[in-house]
């Protein structure tokens, strides 16, 4: 499995959704199953999947499936 | 007035929520005044809460002028909250505009962005005492209810602000939900004390809930264990909150490591960590750790709060002067007793102001309590009280071909069932039905369900599959 795959695959377990669901609107704001236990669930199995540690700060500005992606680059892991 | 609303300086703020409401005293009395003009009667009201200025104002009204409120999560699934009006008849909801109009009904009374509806059925007689239901197990939507007498709210209110030494001066956080009997506390006793109320609906992970806890000076924040977990995850001891004072904890045990975490943290940043213990059927809080106490009698409730008393029933005593046995509470804020049907509504104190809780707990040679286990038939997820017998039921009726046993600890709900071919489909569906987060349920695939020569479930060969995968 890809790293992408890998992490689709992670947003599609803590969300309950099809693959269809993810893309520029999948947001911290839009979405209002993404409450404060997916969103600890989702930080979690991240960090189990790719061996990292999340940073507090990343943590709390997480905002979106796309900008995930971004933060994940900054420890190490390509998407 | 309820909580002596109308005795605190009118003029001083006592509400504020996220979404941009703001009430003095004097707006909340003024609105109780115009409820009360509208002449309710004494009838069962269902209130769809959030956290926010118009479903506490209704809240506040209904309790203030004899209606009896039901407390429910406006997030609650519509199929189970169904089920509850079937149950419970009530004569109104108190709930959101948007949901109302979605639901195509007309408000006859609006404020601050919810509306009252009349609904279809007929007042009916209610017990004199009767004050106000809470739900026992709100995410499975169990008819069971709690029902709480005129005192009960206010007793708890005044001995939960004494204990804590609550002022005028301070603004609580309620980030927990106002259904929830510790949020209502939370919210009771600062408004007893003419305290602010913030009221958040934003969740805790989001940047929004600090900036409004910061802009607005929170005072107090009262967490249930996973509120911590959370709170350790997005580095809340490196976090710049000045106004921040005390910090409270209930609704669940946290880890030895955990409540030493917190109260370490307290105690380094000149902050005070509160654990204490409550249940709805004591409406919230009976036990109280005082701060400077905290990392001395790690993981304690510590003692009963002002005006009740706490004891073991059947305890057992060893040597070093530990007893042993199930915790109990006596105190005015012990509620009447349970309901399960629209008659029970009729019915008078049954607890007689003494609640044998279901857990089981330890109390120290210094008179220290600490609870160790449970009873009970029921898990406490996320802080919420979940009910397994509840869970099974809504399995049953969904999968009727099925067996199904649920068991688990307050970190997770293990669901046991004998059809292999449902087990992909169990957790989307119970995890939406009860909106809990799918991370909280497991599914295990069993060829039977092993039961005893009686009949009855062996649970014990059961958790036997739980460690053995």
């Amino acid at each position: 499995m890809t790293n992408l795959e890998k992490y689709d695959h992670i947003f599609m377990d803590v969300f309950g959704i099809d693959h269809a669901a993810l893309g520029e609107a999948f947001t911290f704001k839009d979405v209002p199953a993404w409450d404060s236990v997916a969103h600890l669930s989702l930080i979690s199995q991240l960090e189990d999947e790719f061996d990292i540690m999340f940073e507090a700060e990343d943590i709390l500005h997480y905002g979106s499936y796309e900008n995930g992606k971004k933060l994940l680059a900054k420890y190490g892991v390509e998407i | 007035m309820f909580l002596n609303l109308d005795r605190h300086e009118q003029n001083k703020t006592a509400v504020k929520d996220d979404a941009g409401y703001s009430l003095t005293y004097g707006d909340l009395c003024a609105a109780i005044g115009e409820f009360e003009k509208l002449d309710l009667g004494r009838c069962v009201i269902f209130c769809l809460c959030r956290n926010c200025a118009g479903s506490l104002a209704g809240y506040l009204a209904f309790l203030n002028n004899g209606q009896v409120p039901l407390l429910l999560g406006a997030g609650m699934d519509k199929e189970l909250r169904d089920r509850l009006d079937l149950v419970y008849t009530p004569a109104y909801y108190w709930l959101p505009e948007k949901m109302a109009s979605e639901e195509g009904k007309a408000g006859l009374f609006s404020f601050c962005g919810y509306c009252l509806v009349r609904t279809e059925y007929e007042p009916y007689p209610l017990n004199d005492r009767l004050s106000m239901l809470l739900t026992t197990s709100g995410s499975t939507g169990s008819p069971k209810l709690v029902r709480h007498k005129y005192g009960n709210l206010e007793a708890n209110a005044e001995n939960v602000a004494k204990v804590f030494g609550w002022t005028a001066d301070e603004k609580g956080i309620c980030d927990l939900p106002m259904n929830y009997t510790m949020g209502l506390n939370v919210i009771n006793s600062h408004l007893t004390a003419g305290a602010g109320v913030l009221l958040v609906s934003a969740n805790l992970m989001d940047p929004a809930f600090w900036d409004f806890v910061r802009e607005n000076e929170g005072t107090n924040f009262c967490g249930v264990p996973f509120s911590y977990e959370i709170l350790r995850r997005i580095g809340f001891d490196k976090m710049d909150l000045p106004a921040l004072r005390t910090l409270a904890e209930g609704g669940g045990k946290l880890t030895d490591r955990m409540f030493k975490w917190i109260a370490s943290y307290a105690k380094s940043s000149g902050k005070r960590f509160c654990a204490t213990f409550g249940t709805s059927e004591t409406s919230a809080r009976m036990a109280f750790l005082d701060p400077s106490l905290a990392l001395e009698k790690i993981g304690s409730i510590g003692k009963a709060i002002p005006g009740g008393e706490l004891f073991l029933v059947d305890e057992t005593v060893t040597e070093d002067g530990m007893a042993t046995g199930e915790l109990a509470y006596r105190g005015p804020n012990v509620t009447m007793g349970y309901a399960l049907s629209r008659e029970d509504l009729l019915k008078g104190d049954e607890f007689c102001g003494e609640y044998h809780t279901g857990d089981m707990a330890r109390r120290d040679a210094e008179g220290f309590y600490y609870v160790i286990g449970r009873k009970g038939r029921f898990l406490k997820l996320f802080g919420l009280r979940v009910s397994l017998d509840e869970t099974e039921r809504i399995l049953k009726t969904r999968y009727p071909g099925a067996e199904f046993v649920c068991l688990g600890d307050d970190t997770r709900m293990n669901i046991f069932t004998t059809d292999e071919s449902l087990a992909p489909q169990i957790v989307p569906f119970i995890s939406a039905k009860t909106n809990l987060h799918n991370s909280a349920f497991r599914v295990f695939v069993t060829g039977e369900i092993p039961r005893n020569e009686y009949g009855k479930v062996r649970y014990s060969a059961l958790e036997e599959l739980v460690r053995n995968r």
